[in-house]
């Protein structure tokens, strides 16, 4: 390890409504991996993003080259020479590889673009990486996998001497992520910084040098690899939170009843095959890695998506789902994994989100009753303890997790026996995800049917009552809770990985 | 300032709708001072002449805005019902209920082809409204060999000028009960029923409102079928007030009704509509144009004017949102 | 795959549907197949192919640009007034024409781009701005230009030349042809085409790749109004009287000439030599068809319905690629 390259302090930044970063510090040396963890919502990738100027921050110095910087956009970053590789795909699909990996810093003749030389070029980069793309494909052609590669390889042609992953692995196959590694260890020794986020813990002990553990927004703590253990980078991320115990043993009866039977589902490339059942009270965990068909199974369980075949069986009826307008009329809620989306109407109040999928029952003639959609709507205010000033308040101007109770909300208006929870406490602080765990404990004690997708492994193992495990698209496992360790899940998660 | 905002019934009717409504009156006072003989009982029907088709076609428009969506063929569609209508009256000898019934349902024809190509083939709409503006346009054109029509006077000898009653009778504003009614009933569509409440849901978020089970096509098609229906209404209104109708004309109504509705606070994203505020923006409309004819100005330098005025609501509605965000 | 798909592509077709749409029209009117039809039918191209090329690029950021056709209108009057009450070199009238239409398109670029409006409703106001100034400039009478036997008419020969033996060549079509070897040169191999494809096609990721996006997406509002100024000096020498009040209508046939030629109307895709072939199969349709029989007012509604058309194939076409 070399010299410090970056350092961060005192990084400060709110949203609206939420404290997204509170005084955090961060140090970077030349030649070290350096691991960035902690929890979904953490404060990381906000972190990042303020360093790489997408974010402006409130507070804080950032010193880079032993000079106070601040960057406007990320092309000033990158031009001092960091780069990020984005979690999401920033990509224009329309362009071909060498298009896109060179989009911004064209190699040019006179006013002419040089193509050639851009392929050329791509070309040497793929051979240094050992990676096998056309840099003359479509970029929209590619799989996700190798539209990853492309990204990394793009953030590695600039002449970087900081490189942040933001969980470069979670699309890719375990002969990239080697490559990846192999990467990595080529660049640290070329002496550059690099930032590496990721969940995955046995990586950070392969990959990095030293770990910064965040939590909440805080900066928690700094550790040297080689000298703590998983357990030690746990707790820092986990801390002072005091979370409900794991489950240890399924809370369903031997003998409830199947409530919802999905036979061979077949919906495009990331759902093949799939067949489970769900019982009638339970929480029934999908785990799986990113990409792994999970939400794609539920959307085309749902009928958002379409499927190509397979049946699905209600109390052991068959019944036909071709839109959210069926599944909704078979007492199936879903509540998406992005809300801003899929799950709310943001410029719209409490009550106009909390009867959306029952307005029909709230009809005086040809009229909105609007007194008992009201009345309706304070009920379920009250008994999910949303925080709000009233029902006629813009979803907008509520915290993310009282945005979620109103989704939820619409779904119990409904009385949907089986509810669909796709990420349910993504983006919601901690008080907040412990409200949702026990109000979706409740409702399987009410004899509720739960399907849960989540990507957060302890939220699986605290719970589920069986877990199904997908990966590309397909069902490689199904673990009941009392069998279930992280490892089981995640060798099932990475079983067809080759 | 912030205590007015909050006061409740200041809230219940709107800020910004309380504000175009005093700048309605400043101006109706302002060109009572500046042109002489302009605060006369003459002007003042003339100024509800072009209220009622132009308010029939703003109050269209805004079900089609409050979807996200736009429609720029209103003008156009309104012009070939009346003389689709109006030549079949002339030529045909099809009685007036009739031809006025044709009126509307040829509008409603226009909103269904609109609707559908935008709501289930998924056409973008102002490529729809391009189209369709053109095809309204040479429609007019062929069906009357491009001839204009001039409806019947009120006094024509066939007794077929009747019609003129739904505007004026005997010097009373009969046209003003009629706009009244159905901006009551528009009100309430848009407020009160699944139609306008599905619609203003999916015009802020149409996956959220898919995904809640709401078959959102047959919703969003509704609202450019009632907005084709209200040109089809608007052309009876036109003709009664004007008279004749040329073919290949019409789009400059596009930009009044418009600039009514995000006068009015209309939100040009979707999701949020008023139904109010498009009244007091068409009569804001309506009040410039016969001022600026007062004034011996062209027609043109109204055109300049709307659409200056689109242009600053608009940006105002965008930067709103864009802070909000 | 690749390479079945260029050979397929919609620009193919199109040029096959051209000479299919000439050679039907030849064999039922024999008055199409004449010289002197193809002439003028050249001469009537020529402002609306322009009109094309430059809402292409509008069309490929995902955009429009609706204000082009009262927007040539506009820039035709403005150049015809300053040659017939202020005596100003035609040259110098030409040259105003245009960067009359770059200043308008830089209005729109900045309402789109910097403002954040919705592009079709910032171009319609445009739309009816433009109308209005034509009028309010020339104080609403008609402009007729210098005509080409006078002195200050040489413009017309930029578009059509008559030789010794008096026959008559469409010059005007060279300059198409050129120019849309130039755009299509730009939109191919220059940073400012590549930039308009990636604007259409993931504006986010443009901008997170560092590119001065919002710059690039007022200059294609730029190029487009200034090609819709070319375009007004070739309405001048055709139409030689310029009306106030007229033009609206006309950005139809130029739009829809460029989607008809595979400009994808979500954005992200496009090409100029489609551009102008789809622009020629409209302006074949408006102009053939009074020739085997139909009223000259269909051309309106066939217009709209081929846009329509158009549009439809290409949303089924990317639902059958997904």
């Amino acid at each position: 390890m070399g010299e410090v390259i970056l350092t961060m302090s005192g990084i400060d930044k709110s949203f609206p409504g939420v404290h997204a970063l509170d005084h955090v510090d961060f140090e970077l040396r030349r030649g070290e991996v350096h691991a960035l963890m902690g929890e979904n919502g953490a404060g990381k990738s906000t972190l990042m993003k303020v360093l790489t100027g997408i974010y402006s921050k409130d507070s804080g110095t950032i010193t880079f080259e032993g000079k106070e910087v601040e960057y406007h956009n990320t092309h000033d970053a990158q031009e001092a020479g960091i780069v990020i590789v984005h979690q999401e795909l920033n990509m224009v699909g329309d362009l071909t590889v060498a298009q896109n990996i060179f989009i911004g810093r064209e190699f040019r003749k006179g006013f002419m673009i040089d193509d050639r030389r851009m392929i050329e070029e791509s070309k040497k980069l793929f051979d240094e990486l050992h990676i096998n793309i056309d840099p003359r494909a479509k970029m929209s052609d590619l799989t996700v996998g190798k539209q990853q590669m492309c990204e990394i390889a793009k953030a590695i042609s600039h002449k970087a001497k900081v490189i942040i992953f933001d969980e470069p692995s979670a699309a890719l196959t375990e002969k990239e992520i080697d490559d990846l590694f192999a990467i990595i260890r080529d660049l640290r020794s070329q002496n550059l910084g690099i930032i590496y986020i990721s969940h995955r813990m046995d990586e950070i002990k392969v990959i990095t040098d030293r770990v910064t553990v965040m939590r909440d927004g805080t900066y928690v703590g700094t550790l040297i690899t080689d000298e703590c253990t998983k357990e030690d980078i746990i707790n820092m991320m986990v801390g002072r939170v005091i979370y409900e115990e794991p489950k240890t043993h399924s809370m369903v009866p031997a003998d409830a009843p199947v409530v919802l039977k999905v036979d061979h589902l077949n919906a495009g490339k990331m759902v093949q095959d799939v067949s489970f059942e769900l019982r009638k009270g339970e929480i029934l965990g999908f785990s799986g890695l990113m990409g792994a068909g999970r939400t794609e199974t539920a959307r085309a369980l749902f009928g958002a998506d379409p499927k190509q075949s397979g049946d699905i069986y209600i109390n052991g009826e068959k019944v036909t789902i071709n839109s959210p307008e069926d599944a909704v009329k078979h007492g199936i809620g879903y509540l998406s994994e992005d809300r801003k989306r899929y799950g709310i109407a943001v410029q719209k109040t409490i009550t106009e989100n909390s009867t959306l999928a029952t307005l029909k029952e709230y009809m005086a003639g040809l009229f909105i009753n609007k007194s008992t959609e009201r009345a309706v709507t304070l009920q379920y205010i009250k008994e999910l303890d949303t925080k709000t000033p009233g029902p006629d308040q813009l979803v907008v101007n509520l915290s993310g997790g009282n945005q979620q109770k109103v989704v939820i909300a619409k779904w119990l208006v409904r009385n949907c026996d089986i509810l669909i929870f796709d990420e349910p406490t993504r983006g919601i602080d901690v008080g907040a995800k412990n409200e949702i765990y026990k109000l979706m404990n409740r409702l399987a004690a009410e004899g509720k049917s739960i399907i849960m997708i989540s990507s957060e492994m302890t939220e699986i193992l605290r719970m589920s009552d069986r877990i199904i495990v997908m990966c590309e698209g397909k069902k490689t496992g199904e673990i009941p809770i009392e069998e279930a360790t992280q490892e089981a899940i995640m060798d099932k998660a990475t079983r067809d990985i080759r | 300032m912030e205590k007015i905002k909050n006061n409740p019934i200041v809230k219940k009717l709107g800020f910004n709708r309380i504000i175009l409504f005093l700048i309605l009156l400043l101006m109706y006072g302002a060109f009572s001072v500046i042109i002489p003989g302009f605060a006369s009982m003459a002007r003042i029907m003339s100024i509800l002449n072009y209220v009622y088709f132009l308010g029939f076609l703003a109050l269209g428009v805004t079900f089609v805005i409050a979807t996200g969506g736009i429609d720029f063929s209103i003008g156009p569609v309104m012009f070939c019902c009346a003389l689709m209508s109006g030549y079949s009256l002339n030529t045909f000898g099809v009685p007036v209920v009739v031809a006025l019934l044709m009126s509307i349902v040829i509008g409603m024809l226009f909103g269904c082809f609109n609707g559908y190509l935008v709501a289930f083939v998924g056409v973008p709409p102002f490529i729809v409204s391009m189209a369709t503006m053109n095809i309204a346009k040479g429609l007019g054109s062929v069906f009357t060999k491009t001839q204009s029509v001039s409806w019947p006077q009120s006094n024509d000898p066939s007794g077929n000028g009747w019609f003129r009653n739904l505007v004026k009778v005997d010097g009373i504003p009969v046209g003003l009960i009629i706009f009244g009614i159905a901006i009551v009933i528009l009100f309430i569509v848009m407020n009160n029923t699944r139609a306008g409440r599905y619609i203003l849901c999916l015009g802020s978020n149409k996956e959220a409102v898919r995904l809640s089970g709401v078959n959102v096509r047959k919703w969003q098609m509704l609202a450019y079928v009632i907005c084709g229906t209200m040109a089809g209404i608007a052309a009876i209104f036109f003709v009664s007030a004007y008279t004749t109708v040329q073919p290949g004309l019409g789009d400059t109504y596009n930009n009044e009704a418009i600039a009514s509705c995000v006068m009015g606070g209309t939100s040009m994203g979707g999701g949020l509509a008023s139904i109010g505020g498009t009244v007091i923006g068409v009569f804001v409309i309506s009040l410039l144009q016969e001022g600026i004819m007062a004034m011996r100005m062209t027609k043109e330098v109204q055109m300049i004017i709307t659409g200056l005025i689109v242009i600053v609501f608009v940006y105002a509605d965008v930067s709103a949102r864009r802070r909000r965000n | 795959m690749t390479k079945k798909k260029t050979i397929f592509s919609q620009e193919v077709i199109v040029a096959i549907v051209l000479v299919a749409l000439y050679l039907i029209f030849r064999t039922i009117s024999s008055d199409f197949g004449k010289y002197t039809t193809f002439l003028s039918m050249m001469d009537i191209s020529y402002y609306y192919v322009l009109m094309a090329i430059g809402v292409a690029f509008p069309l490929i950021t995902g955009g429009v640009d609706l204000s082009i056709g009262t927007g040539m209108i506009c820039y035709a009057l403005a150049g015809g007034f300053l040659i017939r009450n202020y005596n100003v070199p035609t040259g110098l009238a030409i040259l105003v024409s245009i960067l009359f239409g770059a200043a308008i398109g830089l209005c729109n670029g900045v309402l789109i781009s910097i403002l954040g409006l919705p592009p079709f409703l910032a171009t319609l106001c445009n739309c009816m701005i433009t109308r209005g100034l034509g009028s309010v400039v020339t104080g609403s009478f008609a402009v007729p230009w210098p005509t080409a036997k006078q002195d200050n008419g040489w413009f017309h020969s930029i578009f059509k030349i008559t030789t010794a033996n008096k026959t008559k060549i469409p010059l005007g079509l060279v300059w198409i042809i050129l120019l849309m070897l130039l755009m299509q040169f730009i939109l191919a191999h220059t940073r400012f085409g590549r930039y308009t494809i990636a604007i259409g096609s993931n504006k986010e990721a443009a901008m997170l790749s560092g590119i001065n996006v919002r710059f690039y997406h007022v200059m294609v509002y730029v190029v487009s109004g200034l090609f819709a100024g070319l375009a007004s000096i070739a309405y001048a020498a055709v139409i030689k009287t310029v009306q106030p009040g007229t033009g609206a209508g006309m950005e139809l046939d130029a739009i829809g000439g460029a989607i008809v030629g595979g400009v994808s109307a979500s954005g992200g895709y496009g090409t100029i030599y489609g551009t102008v072939i789809g622009a020629y199969v409209i302006i074949f349709l408006k102009q053939g068809l009074p020739y085997i029989g139909f009223n000259a007012n269909m051309q309106q509604i066939i217009t709209g319905l081929v846009l329509i058309g158009a549009v439809c194939i290409d949303i089924i076409k990317r639902k059958v690629i997904k």
